[in-house]
C-alpha cells in the first residue's frame, strides 16, 4: 500500500502505483499542464513531474490558479 | 495617454483587473478585453480534486496580459513567501501581488509581515506590488527595501466605499519615488477617476467590475474613467475655491447705462 496525503487528505494507492507524479496526476484526472506541485514542502518543477519518484507517508500539494483580486 | 512604467516595464494601460468573482470564464476574458487592461491578477488555490474545475489560465491570452498571482489567503509572512514560490514555479516570471491578510472581516493588510515579506522576495528577486494601508511610513519603509510600487488601499477590499483613505493616499502620492497602485474598495467609475486625478499612477479593480450586472460594459467604464482622471491629472486641475469666479466677462453688459 501507498499512503499519500494529497491537498491535506490521505489516501491509498495499490503499492507501487502511481510511482510518479506524473503517473498520480494521470490518476487522479488532473491536467498537469497547469498545476503546480509540492512535496514535502518542496516545489516540484512541471519539466520533473515525470522524473519525480513517489513514496508512502509523502505529503503532496497540487495548486494552481483561480480567479483573484 | 503618458505610459505607465513598473520595473522597467511599460504599459499603456492604467486599470489592473482582478479576475476573481466573476460568474463565469468567457465574463471575465470578455471584461478584461473592454478593461484595455494589461495586467490582471490572479490567486493560487488547491485543485479540487474531487471536482477538478475549470482553469482560468485557459481563459487569459498570457501573450497580451501579464500575470500577477497574488499572496491571498496568507496570514503572515512565511505563507506569503511559500506562496509566491509557488506563484513562480506556475509562471516561470517574478511578478507578484504580496497580501498578508490575517483579518478576515476587514481583510486589512498586516503591515509588519507585509515588510518582512517584501524584504525577503525582493532579495529573492521577485518584482513585489504590496498591497498596504494607506499608511504613508509604511509605503516608504516598503519603498526603501525595494518594491516595484506600493498598493494603497481606498477602503476594505470587496465593499466599494470609494477613497475612504483620501488624505493619506495624498500624503503617499505627494512623497512616493515608485507608481502607487490605488487598490481595494474602488465601487464605482467615479472613485477611480478621483484617485486618478489625484494623481494615481494606476488603480486596481475587481469586484466592482466582477458584480455588476454587465461586467464588460462596467469594465469599459472604469477604462474611460482611468484614462479620464489620468488625463486630467496631466491637464494641471486647478484648486477649489469659496467664491465664484465668473466664467463670462464682467464687462459690456447690455443693461449698463
Amino acid at each position: 500500500m501507498t499512503m499519500l496525503r494529497i491537498n491535506g487528505t490521505d489516501r491509498e494507492f495499490p503499492a507501487g502505483i502511481p510511482h510518479t507524479l506524473t503517473e498520480l496526476l494521470e490518476q487522479l484526472g488532473i491536467n498537469q499542464a497547469t498545476v503546480v506541485a509540492e512535496i514535502d514542502g518542496k516545489i516540484v518543477e512541471r519539466q520533473s513531474f515525470a522524473q519525480t519518484r513517489l513514496s508512502s507517508g509523502q505529503a503532496v500539494e497540487l495548486v494552481r490558479f483561480v480567479g483573484g483580486g | 495617454m503618458d505610459k505607465l512604467v513598473i520595473a522597467g516595464r511599460e504599459f499603456d494601460s492604467r486599470l489592473l483587473v482582478g479576475t476573481g468573482k466573476f460568474a463565469s470564464c468567457q465574463l471575465m476574458a470578455e471584461a478584461i478585453e473592454m478593461a484595455g487592461a494589461e495586467m490582471v491578477t490572479v490567486a493560487l488555490r488547491r485543485v479540487d480534486i474531487e471536482n477538478d474545475n475549470d482553469d482560468i489560465l485557459s481563459a487569459i491570452d498570457r501573450s497580451r496580459y501579464l500575470l500577477l498571482p497574488n499572496t491571498s489567503g496568507a496570514r503572515d509572512a512565511d505563507e506569503a513567501i511559500r506562496l509566491a514560490k509557488l506563484a513562480r514555479a506556475a509562471t516561470g516570471i517574478e511578478w507578484l501581488k504580496l497580501e498578508v491578510t490575517p483579518d478576515p472581516y476587514y481583510l486589512l493588510p498586516d503591515p509588519v509581515e507585509t515588510l518582512r515579506a517584501a524584504e525577503i522576495l525582493v532579495r529573492d528577486n521577485f518584482v513585489v506590488l504590496p498591497y498596504i494601508n494607506a499608511d504613508p511610513i509604511l509605503a516608504k519603509r516598503l519603498e526603501d527595501v525595494g518594491t516595484a510600487t506600493v498598493m494603497p488601499l481606498a477602503s476594505p477590499i470587496g465593499s466599494n466605499q470609494g477613497l475612504k483613505t483620501r488624505a493619506a493616499l495624498e500624503i503617499i502620492i505627494e512623497q512616493a519615488n515608485v507608481p502607487v497602485v490605488v487598490d481595494a474598495g474602488l465601487g464605482l467609475p467615479s472613485h477611480a477617476a478621483d484617485a486618478m486625478e489625484m494623481g494615481a499612477d494606476a488603480v486596481l479593480v475587481n469586484t466592482a467590475i466582477a458584480t455588476a450586472a454587465d461586467p464588460a460594459e462596467m469594465a469599459r467604464a472604469f477604462k474611460l474613467a482611468v484614462e479620464a482622471g489620468r488625463i486630467a491629472f496631466k491637464s494641471g486641475p486647478r484648486a477649489a475655491a469659496i467664491k465664484a469666479s465668473a466664467s463670462s466677462p464682467l464687462t459690456g453688459f447690455l443693461m449698463d447705462g
